[in-house]
């Protein structure tokens, strides 16, 4: 049969987002593909040489919908690599709460996204029911319901609010008994397994030459974590381990990607009950915004020659920021950001992870993978 | 206590790594040990001329198991010294990673304690950076074939910034719009954004308000 290109995007549900895939298909079969990225490319690198430090961090928040408080603390240790300064421990495992609070809510969206993919419905509204949970204690820290702003160059914005710790507690408790609930729907569906088992095979290899990193990487038996590798916050003072997944021969099917973020999420939830415990000062003492125990000093001006730059584990792979810092001649403001976005890297590679199945399958290999396009195109 | 890298270990493991890469010809390798948060980071911070890169680029993926390449930033300093007009960085780490073994039909997940790790396991960050001369058509050598993760780094780094890759297969525009003009590329400085005011562009987006007098001013 005759090969054809068709274009799936940039209106597509199996996109996530605005980009289109072109598939070069035999009958049913996908022989190549190339990814077109670049619809809401918004020029964020470009903005952020006209802001200073501080106004930067909204639009790192922008950058990802669903994962603002990873990005703008990704963006934020950044800054602080570049102006050298000293955070205080407690103001590390504020942040450290509320940036696995926001790795939960984000693997809930795309668990909650991935089932209508595949043809499980049901799971989209109980997904949703209890990122709504997760959002409520973010909102309790960063004061809006998305977009938090939460992080400053120094500390956070705010101390945790009287009563956070019950309610976290509770909240996170009750979350680790729904999980079960998730992989009861999943695991005991004929359709979920026939479709994700044994299709978009990836060896991690071949993914770490590619630039693919996080959960996909830990999902091919891989226990490479960045919080491990290249301890930054508090992670070190937490007992915790990095989820692994034992994948089949051929490598990580769809399947492995979907039983890492399950891992990863209960892995998230019990450090942060680890971290409410072992908290300095208590989880229940408050401070007052702009306390020394919350917001430590920092320069608004970088020196001259300076660069800063952060590996951050985002939840969908490695985010960074390079900063370059302007000097007196620029004032606050940096010379250059450059933003490395994990999705960027990971969809040509996922779009290569198609190539020899159907084109059914296409939705369930290139969810699998978590795409965002927001971060994608900045 | 988390099972993490010890800052000891890295930077025992950076200072090899970087007196290795000094003894090569045009590089300069240095530790730089960089301190904010709670723990201090060792880094390799190599500076390579232009013409010595792909020779140390092949040197670390085979010899020092340098196996991902994070991001590729490249610079306009139009202001700069005529000897470093534009710089390209680039950021890599060593992961160690290797397929897991299969034992008896199954795949044992490779599960290292990040604390014992010793030799080429041990993860490391590395920063090279280029400088380049004054010129209008600035170009490094490709590594898409050494490490696949820059392909579209490097496409990203010439559709922004108008960095070209000698040797890169397939550049083609990847954010902006694929008829965007020939050289066209909007991170250089002369680029500049509309607005000349931070009040003006919040109070007033559309430029309704704007007085003749603003005619060409910009930020």
């Amino acid at each position: 049969m005759a090969e054809m290109w068709i274009s799936m995007g940039p209106q597509h549900p199996m996109t996530h987002g605005l980009w289109t895939l072109k598939v070069k298909v035999d009958g049913e079969t996908v022989v190549d593909t190339e990814p077109d990225l670049g619809y809401i490319h918004r020029g964020v690198e470009k903005i952020c040489e006209s802001r200073d430090f501080t106004q930067i961090t909204t639009y790192c928040d922008r950058l990802c919908y669903a994962s603002a408080n990873t990005w703008s603390h990704s963006y934020i240790y950044a800054v602080e690599d570049l102006l050298e300064v000293e955070v205080p421990e407690r103001a590390e495992y504020i942040r450290l709460i509320a940036v696995e609070l926001q790795r939960i809510a984000s693997h809930l969206m795309w668990l909650g996204a991935y089932g209508p993919d595949i043809g499980n419905l049901s799971v989209m509204v109980w997904c949703l029911r209890e990122r709504e949970m997760m959002m409520d204690l973010l909102q309790e820290l960063g004061g809006s319901r998305m977009h938090y702003n939460f992080p400053r160059v120094g500390g956070v914005k705010r101390d945790l609010p009287h009563g956070f710790a019950q309610r976290t507690r509770a909240k996170v408790s009750l979350f680790l008994n729904r999980i079960q609930e998730y992989e009861a729907l999943f695991d005991e569906s004929t359709i979920f397994l026939i479709r994700t088992q044994g299709v978009g095979y990836s060896k991690p290899e071949e993914m770490v030459n590619h630039g693919v990193t996080g959960p996909n990487l830990r999902a091919g038996g891989v226990n490479y974590d960045i919080r491990t590798a290249h301890p930054y916050s508090v992670y070190s003072e937490l007992d915790w381990e990095p989820p692994v997944e034992r994948p089949s021969i051929k490598g990580a099917d769809c399947y492995d990607r979907y039983r890492i973020r399950v891992e990863e999420m209960r892995v998230s939830a019990m450090m942060v009950l680890e971290a409410l415990d072992k908290i300095p000062r208590g989880a229940d003492t408050y401070h007052e915004p702009g306390d020394p125990a919350i917001l430590a000093k920092a320069p608004s001006r970088s020196p001259e020659g300076a660069s800063g730059f952060h590996h951050f584990e985002d939840s969908r792979g490695e985010s960074m920021f390079y900063l370059a810092g302007g000097g007196e001649g620029r004032g606050k403001m940096p010379y250059r950001v450059s933003i490395r976005s994990p999705m960027f890297i990971t969809i040509p590679y996922a779009s290569k992870c198609m190539v020899g199945y159907k084109v059914a399958d296409i939705p369930a290999i290139m969810g699998s993978f978590d795409p965002c396009i927001g971060e994608t195109d900045r | 206590m988390g099972k993490v890298v010890p800052t000891s270990n890295q930077k025992s493991a950076a200072e090899t790594m970087a007196s290795a890469l000094s003894s090569m010809d045009g590089v300069d390798a240095v530790v730089s040990e960089r301190k904010n948060g709670t723990s201090p980071r060792n880094i390799v911070s190599v500076d390579c001329s232009n013409k010595n890169w792909r020779p140390l680029a092949v040197c670390m993926k085979v010899e020092h198991g340098v196996d991902y390449c994070s991001m590729i930033t490249g610079i306009h300093w139009p202001e700069g010294s005529p000897d470093k007009n534009w710089e390209v960085i680039y950021h890599f780490m060593r992961m160690g990673v290797t397929d897991p073994p299969v034992v008896d039909g199954m795949v044992q997940p490779i599960v290292k304690d990040p604390s014992k790790l010793e030799g080429k396991d041990i993860p490391l960050e590395i920063e090279v950076r280029i400088a380049l001369p004054e010129t209008r058509e600035p170009t490094v050598a490709s590594v898409q074939d050494i490490w696949v993760g820059a392909d579209w780094n490097e496409k990203e780094t010439w559709d922004l910034v108008g960095i070209d890759f000698e040797g890169h297969e397939g550049m083609r525009r990847v954010l902006q719009p694929h008829e965007t003009p020939v050289g066209f590329h909007p991170l250089q400085k002369q680029h500049k954004l509309r607005y000349h005011d931070f009040e003006e562009m919040y109070d007033d987006v559309q430029g309704f308000r704007r007085k003749p007098s603003d005619t060409g001013k910009i930020k």
